[in-house]
C-alpha cells in the first residue's frame, strides 16, 4: 500500500520465514498457553497455607507467559537471533521478505521490517485501542449519567475504569511516537529505514502480544484496581490482575526497544547536512519522548515484577506483615508515571511546533526556546513524582521540594507555549484541521497547566486530592493537549502515509465537536470534583447530578465527533482525493519523496543545506 | 527493511557504530532496572517494617540469618573471569588471531555455564522459603534476575563461539566488541546485586 520495489529481486526460499504470520503466531501462542495451563493444573503443588490465590496466580502467570513465548514465535521474533546464534545470518532476499517486498496487504500482517508499515500497524492498533477505551469511556459516563448508578454491577464498574485507564495510556504513549516516529520521521530525517528495522517489527507486535493477556484477565475478575494497581490492593486483587502485570511487563519491553531504536536512527542516520540546528522540532519532540521512556519504564517493568513475585511467590516486597511496604509500589509506579505524561505530551506538543510555521508561513519562533522547553521538561519530569503522594503519608519533609520542583515545570511548559504563540503571531494563517489544533491545544493545555499548579501545591492538594478535579486535570493534559496534537498529526501526514487528503469536511465537524463535547465534559467534571465528588465512584449524591448529566452529554458529544473521525479515516483513505506531493507546501523531507514511498525511501540520499522553517526569507 | 539490506551501502564500521549505541541504549533501559532493584534492596532495609527484614525466632519459624555474602560474591568471580577471557577473545580478533577469539570466547561461555550452575545452586539450597521476610524477598529478587542475566549472556556467549568457530568475524568484528559491552554490564549488574546482599 504504501510502497513501491526498487529493483526485482530473486523469489525467496520456502524458509520458515516465509510460513509465520499473525495467524501462526496466534495458533501457537494459544497452543503454548494451553499446554502450560494444563501441566500447571497438573504438576504444580497445592499450597501448604491458606493463601490468596497463590497457585493460581502461578498457573496463570505461567500460561501468560507461555502465550507470550508462542505467539513472538509464531511471528517469527525469535527467527533473527537463532540465525545469529547458529551463525547463518539473514540473506538479502530473506531480508527484503521481511521488508515485505511483493507483498501487499499481507505484509500487515507479519513480522515485517519496513518502517512505513510498521508506521501503518501502529496506526491501526492506536484507533483500535482508543475504540476500545472510548467504549468503556462511554459506559463509564452512561453509568454516571444518574447519581444511583447501578447500570454495570460494581465490580464490573471498577474493573472498566481500571482498563479504561490503562488502555487510554498505552494508547496516548504510542499514538504519536508509534505511527508517525515510525513512518514519517525515518524520512523527515533523510535516512533509508530504521536503524534496527527487526527491533521496530519487535516493537510493534509486542504490543500485540501484550494486549491477549489484558483481555484474558478480563475473565478473571478484572482490574478492579484502578489503572494504578496500587499494592497491597492489587496483591489481594482476583487473578485478573495476572493479565495487567503481564500487559504492563510486555509493553515495557516494547517501550524500551522502540526508544533505543529510535534514538539510534535519530542520532547516527541523519542525512548529510542535517545539523542538529537543522533537525525538525519534531524529530526533538520524539527523541525526548523516548529518550525519557528508556530510563522511566523499566522502574514500572520491576514494579509489576515485584507484584507478581507477592501473587505468586508470596514475597514480601509490598506486603507489610512480611517486612513490605505499600509505599515503595507508590514511589516505583509515580518514578515512572509522571514522566510518562511527558512522554504523551512532548512528541504531541512539538508535531504541533512542527505544522505551526507550515501554516502561518512563518519562521518556527525561538528554535533554541522550544529545545530547551523540551529539555528542561524532560529533566524536571523525573524530579516531580513524589507529587502524587502527598497525601499518602510518605515522607511529609519531601512535600516542599516536590511542590517546588512540580512547579518550576511550568517554566519549561511556558516555553513551549512562547514558541507556538511567538510562530502564530502575525503569521500568514491557513485556517485548517490542524491549525485550529494549535488554538485548542493552547486553550486545553492552559486550563490543564493552571489546573496542576493547585494540585501541585500541597495545601490545595489535600482538598482536592482523590476528586474529579483530577480527572478532569489530567485529560485536560493528556486528551485535550495530547490528543488534540495526534488527530492534528493524522490530518496533517495523512497524504503523506496514503496518498490521499484527508476529507477537509469530516476534519472540520469533527474537530469542532470533539472540542465542544471535551471542554463541556471536562469543565463539568471539574465543577463536581470542586464541590468534592470523589473519582471512581460508581454511584454519587444527588448534588452533584447535574454536572456529572452535563460531563455525560459532553461524552457523547466527544464519542460522536471520534465517529465522525473515524469515518473520514476510512471515507478518506479509500476514496479521498488524491493528495498533490507536497499539499501543505511544507519545507521538511518527508514531502520529497511522493507517494507510494520506495522501499528504501531515497534513491539518491538527501543533503540539507537549509533550516527547515526558512518561511518567509528570501531564497529559502 | 534491514541493516543487512543496506551492507553494501554502509561500511562495516559505520554499522558497527550504529548497533553499539543502540546495545548502550538497551542497557540504559537494564541499568535503570538494576538500579531500581538496589532502591528496592536499601529502601526496604531502611524501613524495616514490623521488624520483618530479617525475621526474629518463634516458636514456629528459627531465626532468619542473611545468606553468606561469598555466594554473590563467587558468582560475581566467575561472571569477572568471563569477561576477562572475552577480553582476551577481543584482544585476539583486534590483532587478527582467530585461535585467540574462538579460545577466548569458549572459555567465556564455560564461564557462564559454570556461573548460571553456581547461581541455580544458591537459590535452589537457599535455607529459607520466599515469605520469610523482606531481605528473603530482596535476595530471590537479585539471584532469579542475575539467573536471568547469565542465561541471556549464555545465550549471547554460545552465538559468539559459534560465530567465531565460523570464521564470521574474520573480515569485521564489531559484534565482537558489542558482546564485550554486555559482558562489562553483567559483571557490574552482579556485583551490584553482591554488593547489596552484603549489607544486611
Amino acid at each position: 500500500m504504501t510502497t513501491v520495489m526498487s529493483k526485482p529481486v530473486s523469489a525467496p526460499g520456502k524458509s520458515i520465514i516465509e510460513k509465520l504470520n499473525f495467524f501462526t503466531a496466534l495458533a501457537l501462542g494459544a497452543l503454548s498457553a494451553i499446554v502450560v495451563w494444563r501441566l500447571a493444573l497438573q504438576f504444580l503443588p497445592q499450597d501448604t497455607e491458606v493463601r490468596l490465590f497463590t497457585r493460581e496466580d502461578k498457573i496463570t502467570l505461567l500460561s501468560m507467559t507461555a502465550w507470550f513465548v508462542g505467539f513472538m514465535t509464531g511471528i517469527g521474533a525469535l527467527v533473527g537471533p537463532f540465525r545469529w546464534l547458529m551463525g547463518k545470518d539473514l540473506t538479502h532476499e530473506e531480508n527484503m521478505f521481511l521488508a515485505g517486498k511483493d507483498m501487499g496487504v499481507k505484509r500487515y500482517f507479519r513480522y515485517t521490517t519496513d518502517h512505513k508499515v510498521v508506521g501503518i500497524q501502529y496506526l491501526v492498533i492506536t484507533m483500535l485501542i482508543f475504540g476500545i477505551g472510548g467504549i468503556l469511556a462511554m459506559l463509564i459516563r452512561t453509568n454516571l449519567g444518574t447519581p444511583e448508578g447501578g447500570w454495570i454491577h460494581p465490580q464490573a464498574y471498577n474493573s472498566i475504569v481500571g482498563t479504561h485507564g490503562i488502555v487510554m495510556i498505552v494508547g496516548t504513549i504510542i499514538m504519536v511516537t508509534g505511527p508517525f516516529g515510525n513512518f514519517i520521521m525515518p524520512i523527515m530525517i533523510g535516512a533509508r529505514d530504521m536503524a534496527f528495522p527487526r527491533l521496530n517489527a519487535l516493537s510493534f507486535w509486542l504490543i500485540v502480544a501484550a494486549a491477549v493477556p489484558l483481555l484474558w484477565g478480563q475473565f478473571l475478575g478484572g482490574i478492579s484496581t484502578g489503572w494504578t494497581a496500587y499494592n497491597p490492593l492489587a496483591s489481594q486483587a482476583p487473578l485478573g490482575m495476572d493479565g495487567y502485570i503481564m500487559f504492563i511487563c510486555i509493553f515495557a519491553i516494547s517501550t524500551m526497544v522502540a526508544g533505543a531504536n529510535i534514538t539510534t536512527t535519530v542520532v547516527k542516520m541523519r542525512a548529510k547536512g542535517m545539523t542538529w540546528n537543522r533537525t525538525p522540532i519534531f524529530i526533538y519532540g520524539v527523541v525526548a519522548s523516548v529518550a525519557l521512556a528508556l530510563p522511566a519504564f523499566p522502574v514500572f517493568f520491576l514494579s509489576q515484577v515485584l507484584s507478581a513475585m507477592d501473587r505468586a511467590l508470596d514475597t514480601s516486597f509490598y506486603n507489610t506483615a512480611g517486612g513490605g511496604s505499600g509505599w515503595l509500589y507508590e514511589n516505583l509506579f509515580w518514578i515512572m508515571g509522571h514522566p510518562e505524561v511527558y512522554v504523551i505530551l512532548i512528541p504531541a506538543v512539538a508535531a504541533l511546533m512542527e505544522m505551526a510555521p507550515v501554516f502561518t508561513r512563518n519562521p518556527l519562533f525561538s528554535f533554541n526556546v522550544a529545545i530547551m522547553g523540551i529539555a528542561g521538561i524532560s529533566g524536571l519530569s523525573i524530579l516531580v513524582w513524589a507529587h502524587h503522594m502527598y497525601m499518602s503519608g510518605w515522607a511529609p519533609l519531601l512535600n516542599t521540594p516536590f511542590m517546588l520542583t512540580t512547579e518550576l515545570i511550568s517554566i519549561p511548559t511556558g516555553m513551549l507555549f512562547l514558541v507556538l504563540v511567538g510562530t502564530l503571531w502575525r503569521g500568514r494563517l491557513w485556517m485548517t484541521m490542524p491549525t485550529m489544533s494549535i488554538f485548542a491545544l493552547l486553550w486545553n493545555f492552559m486550563i490543564g497547566g493552571i489546573t496542576g499548579i493547585y494540585l501541585s501545591d500541597v495545601p490545595a492538594d489535600a482538598f482536592l486530592h482523590g476528586s474529579m478535579y483530577v480527572t478532569a486535570h489530567f485529560h485536560y493534559t493528556l486528551m485535550g493537549a495530547g490528543l488534540t496534537g495526534a488527530l492534528a498529526a493524522l490530518v496533517y501526514w495523512f497524504p503523506a502515509m496514503t496518498g490521499r487528503m484527508f476529507d477537509k469536511k469530516l476534519s472540520w465537524i469533527s474537530f469542532w465537536m470533539v472540542q465542544i463535547g471535551f471542554n463541556i465534559a471536562f469543565i463539568g467534571m471539574f465543577t463536581v470534583g470542586l464541590a468534592g465528588q470523589p473519582r471512581r465512584v460508581e454511584a454519587y449524591a444527588s448534588t452533584f447530578n447535574t454536572g456529572n448529566m452535563i460531563t455525560t452529554g459532553g461524552a457523547y458529544l466527544i464519542m460522536t465527533g471520534m465517529l465522525v473521525l473515524l469515518y473520514g479515516v476510512i471515507s478518506s483513505w479509500r476514496s479521498g482525493v488524491i493528495a498533490p506531493k507536497n499539499p501543505w507546501q511544507a519545507k521538511t523531507l518527508e514531502w520529497t519523496v511522493g507517494y507510494p514511498v520506495p522501499l528504501e525511501n531515497f534513491d539518491v540520499l538527501p543533503v540539507v543545506t537549509s533550516d527547515p522553517y526558512g518561511y518567509g526569507k528570501a531564497k529559502s | 527493511m534491514s541493516v543487512e539490506t543496506h551492507a553494501h551501502h554502509e561500511h562495516p564500521d559505520v554499522v558497527g557504530s550504529r548497533n553499539r549505541l543502540g546495545v548502550v541504549l538497551l542497557l540504559v533501559a537494564d541499568i535503570a532496572f538494576a538500579l531500581s532493584m538496589i532502591f528496592v534492596y536499601f529502601y526496604l532495609r531502611q524501613q524495616n517494617v514490623n521488624d520483618m527484614w530479617l525475621p526474629a525466632a518463634t516458636s514456629e519459624h528459627p531465626a532468619i540469618t542473611p545468606l553468606a555474602s561469598g555466594a554473590g560474591w563467587t558468582v560475581t568471580a566467575i561472571a569477572a573471569f568471563g569477561l576477562l577471557a572475552h577480553f582476551y577473545g577481543l584482544k585476539g580478533v583486534r590483532a587478527g588471531n582467530q585461535t585467540q577469539l574462538k579460545l577466548g570466547s569458549l572459555v567465556a561461555l564455560v564461564a557462564s555455564i559454570a556461573a548460571i550452575v553456581y547461581q541455580f545452586n544458591t537459590i535452589a539450597t537457599a535455607p529459607f522459603t520466599f515469605s520469610d521476610g523482606a531481605y528473603v524477598s530482596c535476595f530471590y529478587m537479585f539471584a532469579i534476575l542475575n539467573f536471568v542475566h547469565i542465561m541471556l549472556t549464555i545465550f549471547i556467549s554460545l552465538g559468539n563461539w559459534n560465530r567465531a568457530r565460523l570464521g564470521i568475524y574474520k573480515s569485521d568484528h564489531w559484534h565482537v566488541d558489542i558482546v564485550n559491552v554486555w559482558w562489562v554490564w553483567m559483571v557490574v549488574s552482579s556485583l551490584l546485586g553482591a554488593f547489596a546482599l552484603s549489607h544486611p
